[in-house]
């Protein structure tokens, strides 16, 4: 098996283990080191980390070399590969299967354990540094391992093989398939760090707030990778799926969705923690169900257990996975345990009315969201083991629930901005809210105007009117104040991640609720028109690649321009895919789709017209999200360390 | 800060009456791909589980799509009709949403359950908190402070 591997497999795989070598020296050092405290074995660990970190690079490098030059002797490159796939699909082929994705996690951990490494290096002595580093290495160690052993892209295949089918089509036909991946992966992996934190300031003992103000850039930096992720994700599924929806709440999405709603509710919490040293055990359990959940969802989608269109063939990795869960699950809980007393809080929350207890509301909304997910994703796995029986839990179960917890959500995010720490008076917060709820009732009349119909998408509107009131009156505050610098820092960069969650949040409650689709028969040059807009066939034309045969439906929109869906053929693999087209602007987009059967030489075309209103701010909302996070993560103006904790940090309120 | 109160309450009513009047009208009738496009969001795709018919582009999700707009079109049958007699002509469990009955019903109890519990451990948290309170200094507190102001300005 290791010998008939062309010179590149030959080659990865002994990267591979070489990285596997250097990250258990790399633990080995840090643990021992830590243990007894010795500089001189300390001062081992970035070369360590720096060894795995190239051995990741060069076994990656390995595997797209092998991809590049089409060396078929490796099984991933007849199941991945082939000839007619274009350059830049075929580099991004590399990650569109099970072990190479894995591989992708490879280097994207040993890039983040070298940049902690890095990080940290001037600050080798203190002993939280080198536990956490020991904490990444096991880590990487294990995902080395993963991908020596029963995820290895590196086997040899089959002889005699020259050419393959090429990446999954859906894989081929979006420039997105290059980002989409990648940045998940820096947020998904990105994880590892704040949770290697966290148990190293259990195994110290040093539970108080360092830590976390240490390793809030990097919980941040995840989390934003993670958000951008997930967002580039609903785009690729808008603009390649052709149902003409954003998100299917299919198993994969949702393990992506588990991780990113326990670190959102961390990014909140952990504000409590540094503000009153409080919700110690809390945060530290959402760090590792944030860190675990990124593992059980490898598990259920990688394994097999579950299917669905992300979810790659079945393989042995499923126990690997299952295994280190368990792992993670024990000693974090043990590790709780043991320093239960450390954890205990001292301070109290005075009253519901306050900063710190819409921050705890804010974690129980999450909380109950993770678990409604997390349950609706395994429930059909419960009732197999139960009852033999197979069930589907789909989109309806989870818009049906989520939408209550979204409501529930908006309308904190609509007074929680306005609170104080400690307490509020009812007469502070009738004073705050009253522009904001002014917004509300204009963003309520607006779509009333606008002819908005509907309980949920109104209060969504309503909703999203104060919340974005509440959130803008912070920055207004805050940049009277201080000029430029009131839009940095974390209240300040939060509030305008708020702005964007809420221009989504809208924009899905739009788009969901006023959705308008027709399917129309056309026949070459006779107008057809539907919800205010005019569709004429003008041709259906054939394409030909070496990878496939699209026929392109001429469609010419509100007599201005042609737009083109297609249903493309890829001849290899026998798979037919659809491939809508877009017409977009800031109000309302018309999707069009091509159904089948197609045939090119008629002269008509069935086509599925969708209106969908303000799909655009969608990503609009994404971009802002993106700013705002990285305005938070630059420092704010900081309370002095003289002043009392209940001291305001920004501007008091009028 | 009267007027501000009135004010306030004024405009819970404009909001009360605008929700009430937006969530009674409608947006026009349903038409037939409505009906459609609601009937196979809430059926499974055979092949690909967890998408529902009207998002997959399964071969399978595609006939079945086919199907319902049959029988949409022919008007003869209730929903409740065409998703049974789905379920019939296809087998097996082709609804995309767990039932209210047996032990799918706890997919719906959970979460609620869930909840209330979440509500009522956040409840119990704010009591304790209350109860926990600093008091108000005794008197052996106060000559405490007492002693040591005056040590405090014997030293000066």
């Amino acid at each position: 098996m290791f010998a008939s591997a062309g010179i590149s497999g030959t080659v990865g795989r002994a990267f591979l283990l070489v990285g596997f070598i250097g990250a258990v020296f790399g633990a080995f050092a840090a643990f021992t080191g830590a243990r007894r405290n010795d500089p001189q074995i300390i001062r081992l660990i970035p070369r360590f980390s720096t060894l795995s970190f190239a051995a990741a690079v060069g076994a990656f490098a390995a595997m797209e070399y092998a991809m590049i030059t089409r060396d078929f002797s490796l099984a991933y490159v007849q199941k991945v590969g082939s000839w007619s796939t274009p350059a830049l699909y075929n580099f991004a082929a590399v990650w569109s299967a099970l072990e190479g994705s894995i591989l992708m996690w490879v280097l994207v951990l040993a890039g983040y354990t070298a940049a902690v490494s890095f990080w940290v290096r001037k600050r080798m002595q203190d002993l939280i540094a080198s536990w956490a580093l020991g904490v990444m290495f096991v880590v990487s160690a294990f995902f080395f391992l993963v991908s020596f052993f029963p995820a290895n892209p590196f086997a040899a295949g089959a002889p005699g093989v020259l050419d393959g089918p090429g990446p999954n089509p859906l894989l081929q036909n979006h420039i997105l398939v290059m980002f989409h991946p990648p940045i998940l992966y820096l947020g998904y992996v990105g994880v590892t760090v704040p949770f290697a934190f966290a148990i190293a300031a259990l195994i110290t003992g040093r539970v108080g707030e360092g830590w976390l103000v240490a390793t809030r850039r990097w919980s941040l930096f995840a989390w934003g990778f993670l958000t951008f992720g997930i967002a580039l994700g609903s785009w690729w599924s808008y603009e390649v799926l052709g149902w003409s929806g954003v998100w299917a709440w299919d198993p994969v999405e949702n393990a992506s969705l588990l991780p990113w709603i326990t670190g959102t509710a961390y990014i909140h919490s952990v504000l409590v923690q540094e503000r009153r040293g409080m919700l110690r055990v809390w945060n530290i359990s959402l760090l590792v169900a944030t860190f675990s959940l990124t593992i059980l969802g490898t598990f259920l989608t990688r394994s097999g257990v579950l299917n669905s269109v992300h979810a790659f063939s079945e393989s042995s990795i499923g126990s690997w996975f299952l295994g280190l869960f368990a792992v993670v699950l024990v000693v974090s809980i043990g590790l709780i345990g043991w320093r239960g007393d450390k954890l205990r809080s001292p301070g109290v929350i005075d009253s519901p009315l306050s900063r710190e207890a819409a921050f705890l509301a804010n974690n129980v909304l999450f909380a109950v969201f993770a678990f409604v997910v997390l349950l609706g994703t395994v429930f059909p796995l419960i009732i197999e083991a139960l009852q033999n029986r197979q069930i589907a839990v789909g989109a309806p179960f989870f818009d049906k629930l989520s939408m209550p917890i979204g409501l529930a959500l908006l309308t904190l995010m609509a007074i929680a901005p306005v609170l104080p720490w400690r307490k509020a008076s009812t007469e502070t917060l009738r004073q705050r809210l009253f522009w904001p709820a002014w917004c509300g009732v204009a963003a309520l009349v607006a779509s009333l105007l606008l002819g908005a119909y509907g309980l949920a998408p109104l209060l969504t509107f309503t909703l999203g009117g104060v919340s974005a009131g509440a959130a803008m009156r912070q920055v207004v505050l805050a940049t009277r104040r201080q000029g430029w610098r009131g839009l940095v820092g974390r209240a300040n960069g939060g509030m305008i991640v708020h702005l964007g969650v809420i221009l989504i949040a809208v924009a899905l409650g739009a788009s969901n609720s006023f959705s308008k689709s027709q399917e129309l028969s056309l026949v070459a040059n006779v107008e057809a028109s539907f919800s205010g807009h005019t569709f004429e066939l003008k041709d259906v034309i054939e394409v030909r690649d070496d990878r496939s045969i699209s026929v392109k439906a001429l469609v010419l929109v509100d007599g201005k321009k042609i737009y083109a869906p297609a249903i493309t053929k890829y001849t290899r693999i026998g798979m037919n895919v659809g491939t809508p087209s877009v017409r977009t602007s800031l109000t309302t987009d018309i999707y069009l789709t091509l159904e089948p059967p197609v045939r090119q030489d008629a002269n008509e075309a069935r086509i599925k017209v969708f209106i969908k209103p303000m799909i655009i701010w969608l990503w609009i909302g994404t971009a802002l999200m993106a700013v705002g996070t990285v305005l938070a993560a630059f420092p704010g103006r900081r309370r002095k360390p003289t002043d009392a904790t209940s001291a305001p940090v920004e501007v008091a309120a009028s | 800060m009267k007027t501000r109160r009135s004010v306030w309450l004024a405009m819970f009513l404009l909001v009360a009456v605008l929700l009430v009047f937006g969530s009674t009208r409608t947006g026009g009738p349903q038409t037939q791909q409505d009906r459609i496009d609601s009937l196979t969001a809430v059926l499974a795709c055979p092949t690909c589980s967890g998408e529902s018919v009207f998002v997959s582009r399964a071969v399978a999700a595609e006939s079945i799509r086919a199907e319902v707009a049959r029988q949409v079109s022919a008007g003869l049958r209730t929903d409740e009709q065409i998703l049974s007699y789905i379920e019939q002509r296809f087998g097996g469990e082709v609804l995309l949403v767990p039932r209210a009955t047996g032990v799918d019903a706890l997919v719906w109890a959970l979460p609620v359950a869930a909840l209330v519990f979440s509500i009522f451990l956040l409840y119990s948290a704010f009591t304790k908190w209350r109860g926990n309170k600093p008091e108000s200094p005794t008197s052996d507190d106060e000559q405490i402070v007492a002693r040591a102001l005056n040590t405090k300005t014997d030293e000066q």
